[in-house]
């Protein structure tokens, strides 16, 4: 089963009065239990495909279907539904509410799916000690280390069992150490069956990843499987 | 959830909210006032009038009670009439003349109110024993008229009438006993004044021979009959003024007009800062914030959510500032009632700031609402912030 869909999707943006092509009619399908790289320079389109693919932003044209849904007929109602139940993200600078605690972050999509305040502090309790904070649950974001934070966002991503997890530059705020354990983090993840894509310039966390499509100029140069790991 | 992000996105910059609660407090104390100073006075006229339950007053024509030294003369059939109407419970005639007693060498002057102590409404006694029904040598006292004249309960007094003041000598003179000591209700604060049987104080003022009296107030039985006894008295005797303590009330309203216009300005002016207030500081927050909303939006959060979180934000500044605004608005309100009600010849028992129940909350309710209302913009722009947009820009 396909959990994106796309079919030459185009991005355009008003950048002063000019339009400026961010995609141009890329084409992607990712299937269940994927895990794919997105890469390119500066400028190629990434995290606007990323943007797309997590329904944070519409196509200017093109078709995109999430988990079977088309996209460009829903409500915000419905899209915010969709990111909340179905979709998981991991974001460069980690984004986490600074106020809550490393728990209260990762229940936060549970609470607004309507999870009981018991079966959430249950589950906030083994993600995090999934990404391994189990005794760092109630330290404060500001609390904790880039490394620290992204496990909590990775544990938040994943709250609600979506069913696809997109993380922009997963590694690009960390030093080599962390950024091998959020790697190994991701390895892990893809291994239990999730569908995981990653942008990012990183050609070591690329080299590792099964998939991979690269951009150039808005449109899908490469889009190749590695032959071995 | 919701309420640990608003308490702590609140906390996150103690001083701005400390500042914030402060004002919204100062504009509620204000607001709460103005409320009460708009509906004070002529809510602590009513009671003050109604205070011995007398719901009709009649004056000489074209006068308040008190408002003037006329008389109504010949007020003994009036009386006599009054009393026949079987509507009417009580009639009580009061005279009020100039008295003087002679305090060791000097003289002194005190406010004479001659009552009938059957039928009485100008005072409440405080010690001592009232006047009696029918006792003609009996006085009772304001506390600063004994402590001016050095008077006790016992104490025999000569009551001096009718002064020459070329002679500085009474034309008549009564000797009366202290019975008790009284607050007399229409009295300014420190006022020297006494009462006595209508009639003895009849004989020590002005013009005895045409019976004069000030004021007669008059309790009527059914609280519904009150108008209909009024019209009917003053059908029946046109040579006076007949007013119901919710005319009076009336009269007395539009003499304020002035002062509740002002006080409704002042506290609109106050509730307008209240709203801007919180409008500006939560405007400025959401716009620190927007990449935290932008984030709440993009892991599923729904703009309602996001609306509700920052309202709330707004209701709790507004709601501990409103608390923090009564408890002072209640304080000054004491402190200017005490500054203005010291102005001279005004009724001790007038208030210009009457805390009531129903004017507090008004002015809380008005506050909050307010403030939740303020925080309505800032509300649309955290859930409009757009997603993507605002998480590039934020990454840039």
């Amino acid at each position: 089963m396909s959990v994106v869909l796309g079919r030459d999707l185009t991005k355009v943006y008003s950048l002063n009065g000019r339009q400026v092509a961010a995609l141009r009619g890329v084409s992607l399908t990712i299937a269940a239990g994927e895990y794919l790289a997105i890469t390119g320079p500066s400028g190629s389109g990434k995290s606007t495909l990323l943007q797309l693919l997590g329904g944070l932003d519409s196509p200017s044209s093109g078709r995109l279907e999430l988990m079977g849904r088309a996209v460009e007929g829903l409500s915000d109602d419905e899209l915010t539904d969709l990111r909340l139940r179905q979709v998981g993200f991991v974001f460069q600078r980690f984004h986490l509410m600074p106020v809550l605690t490393a728990r209260e972050n990762v229940e936060l999509p549970l609470a607004e799916a309507g999870v009981g305040r018991r079966e959430r502090g249950q589950r906030a309790a083994e993600l995090l000690a999934y990404v391994g904070l189990a005794d760092r649950s109630d330290h404060r974001a500001t609390q904790l280390s880039g490394g620290e934070m992204q496990r909590v966002a990775i544990a938040r991503a994943l709250a609600n069992r979506p069913a696809l997890i997109l993380a922009d530059e997963p590694t690009g705020e960390l030093d080599a150490a962390t950024g091998a354990q959020i790697l190994a983090l991701f390895d892990q993840l893809h291994r239990d069956g999730v569908t995981l894509v990653v942008v990012t310039h990183d050609e070591h966390l690329a080299a590792r990843v099964p998939r991979r499509v690269h951009l150039q100029d808005g449109r899908i140069d490469r889009d190749e499987l590695a032959t071995a790991r | 959830m919701t309420w640990a992000l608003v308490v702590r996105s609140l906390v996150r910059h103690p001083v701005r909210t400390l500042l914030v609660i402060a004002g919204i407090a100062v504009a509620a104390a204000l607001l709460l006032d103005m409320v009460m100073l708009a509906g004070g006075m002529e809510r602590s006229f009513s009671r003050m009038l109604l205070s011995r339950g007398y719901q009709i007053r009649l004056s000489p024509k074209g006068t308040l009670p008190f408002d003037s030294e006329a008389m109504i003369p010949a007020i003994t059939p009036i009386l006599e009439d009054l009393r026949d109407d079987p509507d009417i419970e009580q009639v009580g005639p009061v005279l009020a003349t100039s008295l003087h007693v002679s305090v060791g060498d000097s003289l002194l002057t005190v406010v004479g109110y001659g009552v009938d102590p059957a039928a009485q409404g100008l005072y409440e006694l405080e010690s001592g024993t009232d006047l009696a029904p029918g006792d003609s040598t009996g006085l009772v006292v304001s506390e600063p008229a004994a402590a001016a004249a050095g008077w006790r309960l016992g104490d025999t007094v000569r009551l001096q009438g009718r002064l020459d003041p070329q002679s500085a000598r009474a034309a008549v003179e009564r000797v009366v006993v202290v019975r008790g000591v009284v607050r007399f209700l229409y009295d300014a604060r420190g006022q020297r004044s006494v009462g006595a049987d209508f009639r003895l104080v009849q004989s020590l003022g002005r013009q005895p021979d045409v019976d004069p009296a000030s004021m007669v107030m008059v309790k009527v039985r059914a609280d519904d009959r009150v108008d209909a006894v009024a019209e009917r008295i003053a059908a029946a005797h046109r040579t006076v003024e007949v007013n119901s303590v919710a005319a009076l009330v009336v009269q007395f309203r539009s003499r304020l007009v002035y002062f509740q216009q002002l006080s409704l300005i002042l506290a609109t002016i106050s509730l307008v800062v209240g709203v801007l207030l919180v409008g500006t500081i939560l405007t400025i927050t959401v716009s620190e914030r927007i990449g935290e909303f932008a984030v709440l939006r993009g892991i599923g959060v729904r703009r309602a959510r996001i609306v509700r979180l920052v309202m709330a934000e707004g209701a709790v500044l507004t709601g501990v500032g409103a608390i923090g605004g009564v408890v002072l608005g209640l304080v000054t309100a004491r402190y200017l009632d005490a500054i203005l009600t010291s102005f001279p010849g005004l009724p001790a028992a007038i208030s210009f700031f009457v805390p009531e129940r129903t004017a507090i909350a008004r002015a809380a309710i008005a506050v909050f609402v307010a403030g939740v209302a303020a925080s309505g913009y800032p509300a649309w722009l955290a859930a409009r912030a757009p997603i993507a947009e605002t998480l590039r820009a934020d990454a840039e």
